[in-house]
């Protein structure tokens, strides 16, 4: 079980009260033993990785590696580069894999349900390279159209899908998008920034080519993130940064590039912030995400009930394998000034199109508040954010 | 030398303590901005990095400001009511003497970098810019 007590910022006060942080899907906060990590590296390691060969280089290289490690183990992955997020890690397989193996005529499908992250690089690659891009409706209970997903199929080369959406929590069908892409021949990119801090993600056992993760909302530092590739695809992966560390020889009539996943890490890494994951990483080993999971989901239910009780729009189904995020609105007031006040009560919730516009668009929506639980979260928090929801919309909602 | 009517209100807020009470202050500042109906919205008036729907019409007319203000969040229409008490039917030098710190004295928010949401800094930055480019003729 973990205590809020091992997270040293949720001891702070807002505005004269005791901080409520319900901003989870946006990055969640540390606990001490990350902070000690990153501490530690800077003040007793701190060296550059790879190449050098004293003690101190030794050091850094043993830490950034067993980050490395720590996670090809927990997704049980063939490969994992390590990014500064999910949105390096998307770009790293348009650029790395979509450049390398798409053409003219080819199709990507994506869905609406996307963050930015995983509809923009794909724009840019389409109008570089001419591939046609399909997406994929989201019905009206909140959950994609797999009938048009299956016609969308014919043609498709790489098929980029949200595990679990940011703004309602909803978990799509993976498995089945994974076995269909499969046997249509496309491979799959999935973008695990929501699912993979609330849900153990086996990437072998799920047969997925290529999974988007950051480290920052699981507890680790911000900056760094991976991308697993399955064995065949990374073959299929040319590098597209290029400099120190990811080569193997270089002369001036031109280079050779290191075979694995350093290929891709071009540059300085982000060392102290790998330190950081991988202690972050031990520390969720200690947790069994799956009682958690249904700990933040019954949370979330009351939460969605209880606000639908003060006349909110709920925006999310929170069936059981969805994460425990909670979308809402309310007709008297705005999203922003909804946030605002209850920023002023202590209470951090996100505000805005959590850059999922074309989502927002299909719900005919521009913003939602949206509070997004996590580990230290509690009960009693939720029932807190409610009674000042209350005190809000009493005290605000008519005048708006 | 900034209005008169928006020194009383700077002076009035600087009395309160309560942070909510602060935000109903300043919604009830939405009143004094002329609004600017939604049909007149355009793109060319949309305060641009905002997360609401802002829109600004700002004139000059005979060196005197007019504004008229529309969104949808009550806060930033408060907030478009301070601009317009320090602004609206004032001389260009009197409406140009009010800064983003008169804004900041609110008291309301944490921060106004121009990445911030409610794109106040925005919007301060797009009245100032549109005075000086009438004031200079374009």
């Amino acid at each position: 079980m973990v205590s809020a007590s091992d997270f040293p910022i949720l001891s702070r006060t807002v505005n004269g009260k005791r901080l409520v942080y319900l901003d989870n899907a946006a990055t969640t906060q540390k606990p001490q033993v990350v902070i000690d990590a990153m501490n530690r590296y800077y003040t007793n390691s701190n060296a550059n990785v790879h190449r050098a060969v004293h003690t101190l280089a030794g050091e850094a290289t043993d830490g950034y590696e067993a980050c490395r490690t720590s996670l090809k183990s927990w997704f049980n992955a063939d490969r994992l580069v390590l990014t500064s997020g999910t949105t390096e890690a998307i770009n790293l397989v348009a650029h790395g894999w979509g450049r390398a193996n798409l053409k003219q005529g080819d199709a990507i499908v994506l869905t609406e349900m996307e963050h930015h992250s995983d509809i923009v690089p794909w724009q840019m690659l389409s109008k570089e390279r001419g591939v046609e891009l399909r997406y994929v409706p989201v019905l009206e209970d909140m959950t994609l159209d797999m009938e048009a997903f299956e016609a969308s199929l014919p043609g498709a080369k790489l098929v980029c899908v949200v595990h679990t959406s940011n703004v309602l929590g909803v978990r799509n069908p993976v498995e089945r998008i994974i076995e269909q892409a499969h046997a249509s021949g496309a491979r799959v990119l999935l973008d695990a920034a929501q699912g993979a801090p609330h849900t153990r993600i086996d990437v072998t056992d799920m047969d997925v080519d290529f999974l988007a993760v950051s480290a920052h909302k699981m507890l680790g530092p911000t900056g760094i993130g991976c991308l697993t590739v399955k064995e065949d695809a990374f073959a299929e992966m040319a590098p597209f940064m290029g400099g120190g560390d990811m080569i193997d020889q270089v002369t001036v009539e031109g280079s050779t590039y290191q075979e694995n996943e350093h290929k891709f890490e071009a540059g300085t890494p982000r060392i102290a912030e790998a330190i950081g994951w991988k202690a972050a990483m031990d520390y969720l080993e200690q947790v069994d995400l799956e009682v958690e999971h249904h700990r933040l989901l019954n949370i979330a239910r009351w939460t969605a009930e209880a606000l639908r009780g003060l006349g909110c729009t709920v925006y999310g189904r929170h069936d059981d394998l969805d994460s425990a995020v909670v979308s809402f609105l309310h007709p008297s007031l705005h999203a922003e000034d909804m946030a605002h006040l209850l920023d002023a009560q202590g209470f951090a919730v996100r505000t805005g199109h959590h850059c999922a516009q074309p989502l927002l668009h299909r719900l005919g929506i521009s913003s939602t508040v949206r509070a997004s639980f996590y580990l230290y979260n509690t009960m009693e928090e939720a029932e807190g954010l409610v009674e000042a929801l209350g005190h809000v919309l009493e005290r605000f909602g008519g005048s708006a | 030398m900034i209005s008169e009517a928006l020194q009383e209100v700077i002076e009035e807020l600087a009395d309160i303590e309560d942070r909510m009470e602060r935000f109903e202050f300043i919604f009830d500042l939405a009143e004094e901005v002329l609004d600017l109906p939604v049909e007149a919205w355009t793109d060319e008036n949309r305060v641009k990095g905002c997360q609401s729907q802002a829109h600004l019409e700002i004139r000059l007319d005979n060196g005197v400001v007019h504004l008229r203000g529309g969104a949808d969040a009550r806060l930033v229409q408060g907030l478009m009511g301070l601009l317009a008490l320090g602004m609206h039917g004032q001389p260009l030098d009197v409406a140009q003497a009010m800064t983003v710190d008169h804004i900041k004295e609110a008291g309301v928010l944490n921060s106004l970098t121009p990445s911030r949401s409610n794109g106040v800094r925005t919007m301060f930055d797009m009245i100032t810019s549109v005075l000086e480019a009438m004031n200079h003729g374009e």
